[in-house]
């Protein structure tokens, strides 16, 4: 069952970074979530891009963060719009807001569909879908104490 | 807020109005489509097509400068003709333009038109049908999505019905109210996609497809196109129809996302609901019919809110009270809308807000006495909209 469902994994499509995430993915890979921060006004931003859409100042850092957030909002797919979902239905696809302000589209995983809540708290977790490219993900903070 | 232009309100007319075949169109082109729409609303109006001198419409995602094809098409040349890009939100977008180019003396008669071969795209393979997507794969995003198996507009939209219940307490009967309601609408139009009835049991039988919304929250795949014509209200007074008076219109474009801030469940109809009605001088207690761009059902529920009809967090109830239907409070989508006449992005939603104030259709379809009609137009990934409001000349 487990290698199934790692095959199923390694199916799904993998994100093609843009010069401006590619950053943020080979973080991801390492297992750290990493957005840009300004270092003219603080704001921390997701999509990452070169410029900061509160001050528009182009000097930022890459900061990790606590991987710490809450479901701003979530779905539930039922229908497979892509083969390599066929065995994740019922998959839900969420957007966490993280603690730091900036909200990521994710899954949330570890947790049955039905029990999955706005404002839920969350804490990222990392899926390993091939040895170049791992994908953050989120699961109840409840259920991650041992990760 | 910037006090919208009032020197506009009335000054333009819809003087003709058009719909292709709609539905299950095999073998005909989203430009066919369209140039079919755009030659009923030009008989409707009794022009010819050499009075047109301005074409306003909007392509397929991948086309490029649409309304060249149509020119050629239609045989004409035009003083003005573009092409917008703002999705749903477009094609009243469209009216608003040609009634700016119209007062600025930049054109005389302006069509503004939109067709889709959804239908036909969507059933070209089995897998397109399970995609069920019509923009090329160039125009979809490479990350931040895809790897999580988010795809299409469903999930996107169903968001905001999950947030809006989260807030507001809003459930999947409320959703199913407007589905049902205009289900009964497109009984009563011979031309519509849906001719079965639909009750409240089918609709929560219905599978579901991105919960919270099942397959009966879903707009139509349809072949579809709709037309209007639109000249000076000096000049309307010639020609063979009542003429339909452009009382006011209104834009605004939430670019900071459908994901940012609370735009998911205050959408961008609240601003732009607002400065139609300062433009045409009225308010929602002046509007006798809506005609809402109903991708989903839940936003059907959220546009009202936002554009004044009930409160923020009172459209479920407001929809099952019966407001929506034929006699109800206001009655909306009176041709089945999306959700059941055929999915033209809002095109077809204009042309029903015309002729209802042409007050020309038999009386279980007309709304009675109606001197006021609302349209909404929504797109863009979510974010652009645009409002028209009609008024019985």
């Amino acid at each position: 069952m487990m290698d199934e469902r790692t095959n199923a994994s390694r199916k799904k499509p993998a994100p093609r970074p843009s010069p401006e995430s590619k950053h943020y993915w080979q973080a991801a890979r390492e297992h750290r979530l990493e957005l840009p921060r300004c270092n003219a006004c603080g704001n921390m931003w997701f999509p990452p891009s070169q410029s900061c859409p509160h001050c528009l100042a182009a000097d930022f850092t890459w900061t990790r963060v606590s991987g710490l957030g809450k479901v701003f909002s979530f779905v539930t797919y039922h229908r497979v719009y892509h083969p390599a979902f066929a065995n994740d239905v019922p998959y839900v696809v969420a957007l966490v807001e993280l603690d730091e302000g900036p909200r990521l589209l994710t899954n949330i995983v570890g947790v049955p569909p039905d029990k999955v809540a706005c404002d839920m708290r969350v804490r990222v977790v990392f899926d390993d879908y091939s040895e170049d490219v791992a994908v953050p993900k989120f699961a109840p903070l409840d259920a991650t104490a041992k990760s | 807020m910037i006090e919208p232009s009032r020197e506009l309100r009335d000054v333009c007319a819809i003087v003709g109005a058009g719909h292709s075949r709609l539905g299950r169109v095999p073998g005909v082109s989203s430009l066919d489509l369209l140039v079919e729409a755009m030659h009923n609303a030009i008989v409707d109006a009794g022009v010819k097509v050499t009075d047109i001198d301005g074409i306003i419409c909007r392509g397929p995602d991948e086309s490029y400068a649409h309304h060249q094809q149509i020119g050629a098409r239609l045989g004409i040349n035009a003083r003005f003709s573009t092409t917008l890009d703002n999705g749903g939100a477009s094609q009243i977008l469209g009216v608003a333009l040609a009634t700016m180019a119209i007062k600025a003396s930049m054109a005389s008669t302006v069509i503004v038109g939109f067709g889709r071969d959804s239908w036909s795209r969507t059933h070209s393979s089995k897998e397109a049908n399970v995609r069920n997507e019509t923009r090329p794969d160039s125009l979809l995003a490479h990350e931040f999505g895809p790897e999580y198996g988010y795809f299409g507009a469903v999930a996107a939209h169903a968001f905001g019905a999950t947030r809006h219940m989260h807030l507001y307490g809003t459930t999947r009967d409320h959703f199913g109210a407007v589905a049902v309601a205009f289900r009964e609408h497109a009984l009563r139009n011979p031309d519509a996609q849906m001719k079965k009835p639909l009750t409240m049991a089918q609709y929560h039988e219905s599978p579901p497809v991105v919960a919270p919304f099942g397959m009966l929250d879903c707009s139509l795949r349809s072949d579809a196109a709709g037309a209007v014509i639109i000249t000076s209200r000096a000049r309307a007074r010639d020609l063979r129809q009542p003429p339909v008076s452009i009382k006011g219109f209104g834009s605004f474009n939430n670019l900071r996302g459908w994901f940012a801030d609370d735009n998911m469940v205050t959408t961008a109809a609240k601003n732009s609901g607002e400065a139609a009605y300062r433009m045409a001088g009225l308010g929602p207690d002046d509007v006798d019919t809506a005609q809402i761009y109903d991708c989903f059902t839940y936003m059907v529920l959220t546009q009202l809110e936002d554009y004044g009809f009930c409160k923020k967090g009172e459209g479920g109830p407001f929809v099952a009270s019966g407001a929506l239907r034929m006699g109800g409070r206001l009655p909306t989508n009176t041709s089945g809308g999306q959700l059941s006449e055929a999915h033209a992005e809002g095109m077809l939603q204009v042309v029903e807000g015309a002729r209802q104030m042409r007050h020309i259709y038999p009386a279980e379809r007309q709304v009675a006495g109606a001197e006021i009609a609302l349209v909404s137009g929504h797109g863009g990934n979510q974010v652009c909209h645009s409002t028209l409001i009609l008024g019985r000349a």
